[in-house]
């Protein structure tokens, strides 16, 4: 197996743990960390993809990056949201 | 091209200033959604004489840069959106009620923005960061209507997330495979094997999952039901249908034909379900803008069939009918759920209960709201209609077809018996439900405009016809 | 060997993290553990040779959505979120589907290894003409710069998103003294770091995110140590510094489509400056809408 194969595979497995969470987990923080993990493995297989040709191909890491910001927006605004309904519920 | 650029930037750069100078939003956005509009038809006047332009941004080469694809398809796109956001801001600047709050203009400007940014885009990575746009402006609008709809913002928000990332995996796995994003030129390297299999099933599930496609439609109803009613129009008209229109791009344009033969099986089958699910749960549905909403799951069904067959039989003018679905039932929905708004207020209740009576009280509302039905149910002479019949033709011609006809029927007599529901209760005239207050007779006006303009297509049928049939191939 | 052992390790610590950090007993710990894994990620984007995103991932993805996680956590009432044991014997049951799935994604994702992409080259090949000697930054900025563009704009959404929301409340009581302290100086400290990120960006790893997402840091941690007033939305320059990248950036984009060759088309000889300028704004603007987005807003008197 080489080390390419390998880290698209821990990307494969990374997104499903987080597909699985999501799925089954019904705290609204918890899901969202799992979003953060499927995204995470998402990265990872481009990240790995990358690593195909030395230096790492430039576009995909651009792309990540991209993605990453996307992500932590997503995750900000998730957030508050789930904030304010659990504050909502409880008042 | 530069007239779609136009048509793009208005919108952004509007809602840039409105947020930076914080004016009275709504005239202002009327007027930028009216220029936007007519950049739009002139963007479409233009295409539709040369066909198909392209423009390399930032003016590399196309593998490297992103390009946009003016097609004749993408100009009506444009034009149909610019137009909605005209007739819902038309209504909304009148009926403060309807928009939850005065972030609305920005925020529905941005929604439009992001609408052209995808209708134009020809990259697959670009399309996956004008989805999270979408998703992103579609959701702090649905949280303008407060704390009760904060819990669906967050369902459908988490779900549009998990959509998206497979998305963007099927994305990272045709990278792999081809080396390029280009969609133009991954249609010609597209080979039917094991990754592009994969890569087109996750990019389908996550896209069936954020256009809330049956199965994947559960979030929709909460989040479509809980919004301001301004917002509700936009959500059901428009933000649906990007997904589906990068759903059918992969399919019509990448996908290889062998498989988009064996997945256009599935989407008609899962189309029919929608129309037979989405139909019942409407007309048990006990709130108005939860029946409407649902009503939204049933009616993309009719979309989801198109795009099935139209991949299954590979038959073009199958392609016509598809985009016809979409103008006739984003009008027709806009008018609804506007009309549903203006009643659910002035009734002072959500429930469908409330409308006893209702051709009493608000006529005018009601009405459009039937008419509105018609066009959904597919009542000649309106775009529905058409819509219908441009789907059934080639269903009728061979007898080995008609089992789809069937589904169709019964999806038909599901969606007029919700409509029936509505307009028999509004037509009960014994103890009708007082209005709460005076009725505002031109916001129910704005209301039915959209439903009269879905009719008004059936006016010019033939050249409009012949002409969705050419812009669509 | 000692290459293997190392991917071994990585690989494991990053997949028990991840499960530690959704399954774990309770949410702090869980919140804790992610950050930790956004930490171990960063290794391994600097293992797989892309140091942008090691820096990327350290600052966006650990340090700032652990920001976040944790303010979230202090915000929610305590003891809610617990997960019941009826539910754990339905997610170990979804566990075992994970096996086949995993196995579907394999067979794609298995010839992917040997397949070559010619972006690299065409990326590298055009690098003269871009007006920055660092590719990351190149694709980011020049051969990709709408997808930026998007982005800075989904940025403003969710900052938009979470203003419907009413004010975060991020109020710390009375700040430690010791904070106090430390944040004078700390803060300048993360400033100059934040502005020779964004400098070396044109040449080496590094850029408007990163550099923005540092300079947030630190006006978070002034904020917390009460040294910085709280922000309000409706003072106007905080709008325009929000606004700015995003603004800058459609105003070179149309000024190229007016008067230039395109839309986004930088004029020859003009790329370096154009793109230094936007990328000083953008991270102006990243670093206001992070900091909005952790602290949140005072309450408005007049809305």
């Amino acid at each position: 197996m080489s080390t390419t194969l390998f880290w698209l595979a821990v990307g494969a497995l990374l997104w499903l743990i987080g597909l699985h969470g999501l799925l089954t987990l019904r705290d609204a923080l918890r899901r969202i960390i799992a979003i953060n993990l499927m995204g995470s493995g998402v990265f990872l297989v481009m990240i790995a993809l990358a690593a195909r040709v030395v230096p790492s191909d430039p576009v995909l890491v651009a792309l990540v990056v991209t993605g990453l910001v996307v992500a932590v927006s997503a995750t900000a605004l998730a957030l508050r949201l789930a904030g304010s309904a659990e504050r909502g519920k409880s008042s | 091209m530069n007239l779609a650029l136009l048509s793009l930037t208005l919108p952004l750069v509007g809602a840039l200033l409105l947020i930076l100078l914080r004016p009275a939003g709504g005239r202002w956005v009327i007027m930028i959604n009216l220029a936007s509009t007519l950049a739009a038809a002139g963007a479409l006047h233009q295409v539709m004489q040369t066909g198909t332009q392209w423009l390399e941004l930032g003016g590399w080469q196309a593998p490297l840069a992103i390009r946009f694809q003016l097609s004749p398809l993408a100009a009506l796109l444009l034009l149909f959106t610019a137009g909605l956001h005209l007739l819902v801001a038309l209504y909304a600047a009148r009926s403060r009620h309807a928009i939850g709050g005065e972030d609305f203009w920005p925020l529905s400007c941005l929604l439009q923005a992001a609408l052209a940014a995808l209708w134009l885009s020809g990259d697959l990575f670009n399309l996956y960061v004008t989805l999270e746009l979408l998703s992103l402006a579609a959701v702090a609008l649905v949280a303008l209507a407060g704390a009760k709809a904060y819990r669906p913002a967050l369902n459908y928000l988490l779900l549009s997330l998990a959509g998206s990332l497979a998305y963007l995996f099927g994305v990272a796995l045709l990278y792999g495979r081809y080396g390029v994003l280009d969609i133009a030129l991954l249609s010609e390297l597209a080979e039917a094997d094991v990754t592009t299999r994969l890569a087109l099933l996750l990019m389908s599930l996550g896209l069936m999952l954020k256009a809330a496609l049956w199965p994947l439609h559960l979030w929709l109803p909460p989040a479509h039901a809980g919004a301001p009613a301004a917002v509700s129009a936009l959500l059901s008209a428009l933000v649906v249908k990007g997904p589906l229109y990068i759903l059918w791009l992969l399919w019509s344009r990448i996908a290889p034909v062998e498989l988009a033969q064996s997945a256009g099986g599935l989407f008609a089958v899962a189309g029919i379900f929608a129309l037979l699910c989405g139909g019942w749960s409407a007309l048990r549905a006990p709130y108005l803008k939860t029946l409407v909403a649902y009503s939204t799951v049933a009616q993309l069904g009719y979309a989801l069939l198109a795009l099935g067959l139209l991949l299954r039989w590979q038959e073009p003018s199958l392609s016509a009918a598809l985009w016809l679905f979409v103008l006739a039932h984003g009008l027709a929905k806009v008018s609804m759920f506007l009309a549903a708004g203006e009643l659910q207020y002035t009734l002072g209740s959500k429930r469908v209960r409330a409308l006893k009576g209702a051709s009493q009280t608000m006529p005018l509302a009601l009405f459009a709201f039937a008419v509105a039905g018609g066009s959904l149910i597919g009542l000649p002479p309106s775009g529905g209609f058409l819509a219908k019949w441009l789907l059934l033709q080639p269903l009728f011609q061979q007898p080995q077809h008609w089992p789809w006809a069937i589904g169709v029927l019964l999806g038909t007599l599901a969606s007029a018996a919700y409509v029936f529901r509505v307009v028999a209760l509004g037509f009960d005239r014994a103890r009708p439900t007082p209005a709460s207050f005076h009725p505002d007779r031109l916001a129910q006006w704005l209301a039915m405009l959209p439903a009269l303009l879905v009719w008004c297509l059936a006016l010019i049928s033939k050249p409009l016809l012949l002409w969705i049939g050419g812009v669509s191939q | 060997m000692t290459e293997w052992l190392l991917d071994a390790v990585l690989a494991l610590l990053l997949l028990a993290l991840a499960g530690g950090a959704l399954h774990a007993r309770n949410r702090y710990a869980g919140v804790l553990l992610f950050i930790a894994f956004g930490l171990v990620l960063a290794l391994i984007w600097a293992r797989l040779g892309a140091p942008d995103l090691a820096l990327a991932e350290a600052a966006i993805g650990a340090g700032l959505t652990g920001v976040l996680l944790l303010a979230a956590l202090a915000r929610q009432p305590a003891g809610s979120g617990a997960e019941g044991v009826s539910f754990a014997r339905h997610r170990l049951a979804a566990a075992a589907v994970l096996v086949p799935l995993l196995m579907i994604l394999l067979q794609g994702l298995d010839p992917l290894a040997e397949q070559r992409s010619p972006l690299p080259e065409l990326a590298t090949g055009a690098l003269g003409q871009s007006g920055v000697s660092h590719p990351v930054t190149a694709v980011l900025l020049n051969y990709r710069a709408w997808d930026t563009l998007l982005e800075l704009a989904v940025l403003l959404l969710a900052l938009l998103g979470a203003r419907q929301l009413g004010p975060a409340r991020f109020e710390v009581e009375r700040p430690w003294p010791l904070l106090r302290a430390w944040s004078r100086s700390l803060a300048p400290l993360l400033l100059l770091a934040g502005g020779y990120l964004l400098w070396s960006g044109s040449s080496a790893p590094g850029g408007a995110f990163q550099a923005g997402s540092l300079l947030a840091a630190g006006v978070v941690l002034l904020r917390l140590a009460g040294v910085l007033p709280a922000l309000r939305w409706s003072f106007w320059p905080l709008r325009l510094l929000v606004l700015l990248g995003l603004l800058l950036f459609l105003a070179v984009a149309i000024a190229c489509a007016w008067f230039g060759a395109g839309w986004l088309v930088y004029p020859d000889g003009w790329a370096k400056p154009l793109i230094l300028v936007i990328e000083v704004a953008a991270t102006l603007s990243i670093a206001a809408s992070l900091s909005l987005l952790v602290v949140g807003e005072a309450r408005e008197a007049s809305a």
